[in-house]
């Protein structure tokens, strides 16, 4: 059976409604929403109640989070103090804007969802604020998904999608304890898992504007990353309408971050 | 050649640090002292360790101290962290051990305490109580080697000292690799990783203490008041 995964939504209604339409054509009936369904974008309330009109199971984002317990990360949430202003203003508007209703429901959801050895997160297992980049370091990498007892993990957050497969690892130990002069040495062979990243249906920064997702198949295992066009021009009208920083606008017509990137992506957010 | 004394969990004993720093003065080449946390403890009145460390006495080697588990839950009990309690300490020691705790450390000493960090990076070592993930992490002999090359990792560092688990002990990841395959929507790439030469050494805890000589990698385990535990370890 196919399903499918979507993420950072960014209350951006025209993406979302592109995205889901292109869901619906396929005959999938199961998707998994990996969070951040509002900010940046400027239809928080219709995103968050066309998605629960659908029922469709959701992670809460880093967004998610923020709106409803005020911006609770630290600055690495952002690559540069100019997008850090940005996003507070997104912040700022998204919360006046958001219905009660629609926040104390965002404030419902929880951290990971669960399905045998899949498990679904927004930025990784331990952080929704931490970025897993295709780039990361392999072992680290792996170890988000082992620790965390699963086989393939899907995830968000970076607006780049990409499916990562770590095998035929190894690591070699010698032990040297305090009581002996003598080392034991051994090597743990270490299991394929994969890694899988959605993209973004709302705010692409992969060079492209069309929204993705990922569809997995679970009988065969394959994955497949999805590009669906929409109306962007209508939705950075829209954001200039509604006030928001005209660099949103400006990023979605381009597909990529108007910023520069963060030193240290994968650094993991200790508030 | 340089060496640095690793102490930790002392718990408030004073007479531990005292015979520790006696037996200090005897090594040569000593220059620096870390104390990598639990300087308190419920079991002792920690006044006045907490004052000797702050005010050594002449001849003393310098402590130079961080924050461990036991003080973050002193912390967080007492206000310094935000909406946090001792809920750990609480679950798993009971109200009493809390109780003890508030009351073996005089409200004097907070503001010193509070001013400690969280760890410290001396060439390309971190000295820290539990991991760079959390001040009580348990890294031991047993651990993961994945958990252990991500805990390096994430501070980037090819040494990692570590004294929470209380243990003495030296784990060198000495070799591995990894395969990774990425699709992305400009195709696809394989690369191959391999696993850096790194190490994690747990440091002991209250008598059991650790020198460590940087520039030869050299590690060795003693015990206040006993023979050395081990001869060296490393590639010294």
């Amino acid at each position: 059976m196919a399903h499918a995964v979507i993420s950072c939504l960014h209350a951006n209604l025209a993406a979302v409604e592109a995205v889901l339409d292109d869901i619906d054509q396929q005959g999938i009936e199961t998707i998994t929403c990996l969070g951040d369904r509002v900010g940046y974008g400027p239809q928080p309330n219709e995103v968050v109640e066309l998605v629960r009109q659908r029922a469709i199971p959701t992670c809460q984002g880093c967004w998610d989070e923020d709106i409803i317990d005020g911006l609770n990360a630290c600055e690495c949430s952002y690559p540069s103090q100019l997008a850090e202003r940005r996003g507070h203003l997104a912040h700022q508007w998204t919360e006046a804007k958001m219905t009660e209703d629609n926040k104390a429901f965002l404030a419902s959801l929880p951290t990971s969802l669960r399905r045998d050895k899949l498990l679904f997160v927004h930025g990784s297992p331990n952080s929704q604020h931490e970025y897993l980049l295709p780039d990361m370091n392999a072992f680290a990498a792996l170890e988000r998904v082992e620790t965390a007892g699963a086989e393939t993990l899907f995830c968000g957050h970076t607006h780049q999608p990409y499916v990562r497969e770590l095998r035929g690892g190894s690591i070699r130990v010698r032990v040297q304890h305090h009581d002996s002069s003598s080392s034991e040495e051994q090597e743990m062979t270490l299991p394929m898992r994969r890694i899988v990243n959605a993209g973004s249906v709302g705010e692409p920064r992969h060079g492209n504007t069309q929204a993705t997702y990922v569809i997995h198949d679970e009988a065969t295992g394959d994955l497949t990353i999805r590009e669906v066009n929409y109306d962007v021009a209508k939705t950075c009208q829209a954001i200039i309408d509604a006030g928001l920083p005209e660099v949103f606008a400006w990023r979605l017509s381009h597909g990529f971050e108007y910023a520069e990137r963060a030193d240290d992506a994968s650094h993991v957010c200790e508030r | 050649m340089e060496r640095w004394a690793l102490v930790s969990g002392l718990g408030g004993d004073l007479e531990v640090y005292e015979q520790i720093q006696r037996e200090l003065k005897k090594s040569r080449g000593l220059e620096r002292l870390f104390v990598l946390g639990d300087l308190i403890g419920p079991r002792h009145n920690s006044d006045a360790l907490l004052k000797r460390l702050q005010e050594p006495e002449r001849g003393d080697l310098q402590p130079e101290c961080i924050y461990g588990w036991w003080e973050e839950q002193l912390l967080a009990e007492r206000g310094y962290r935000g909406e946090r309690t001792a809920e750990a300490l609480r679950i798993n020691h009971g109200n009493d051990a809390v109780e003890g705790l508030l009351t073996s450390v005089d409200s004097g000493h907070m503001t010193w305490l509070a001013s400690l960090q969280f760890g410290f990076i001396e060439l390309d070592c971190a000295l820290l109580h539990g991991s760079s993930a959390d001040v009580g992490d348990e890294l031991k002999p047993t651990s993961s080697p994945l958990i252990l090359l991500d805990r390096l990792t994430r501070l980037d560092v090819n040494r990692l000292f570590t004294a929470r688990s209380a243990q003495q002990f030296r784990l060198d990841l000495n070799g591995g690799a990894i395969d990774s395959h990425i699709k992305d929507l400009n195709g696809e790439q394989n690369q191959q990783q391999a696993a850096p030469k790194r190490s994690v050494i747990g440091i002991g805890s209250g008598e059991l203490f650790s020198l460590y000589a940087p520039g030869s990698d050299h590690i060795e385990f003693l015990k206040a008041g006993g023979k050395p535990v081990s001869r060296g370890l490393g590639f010294g």
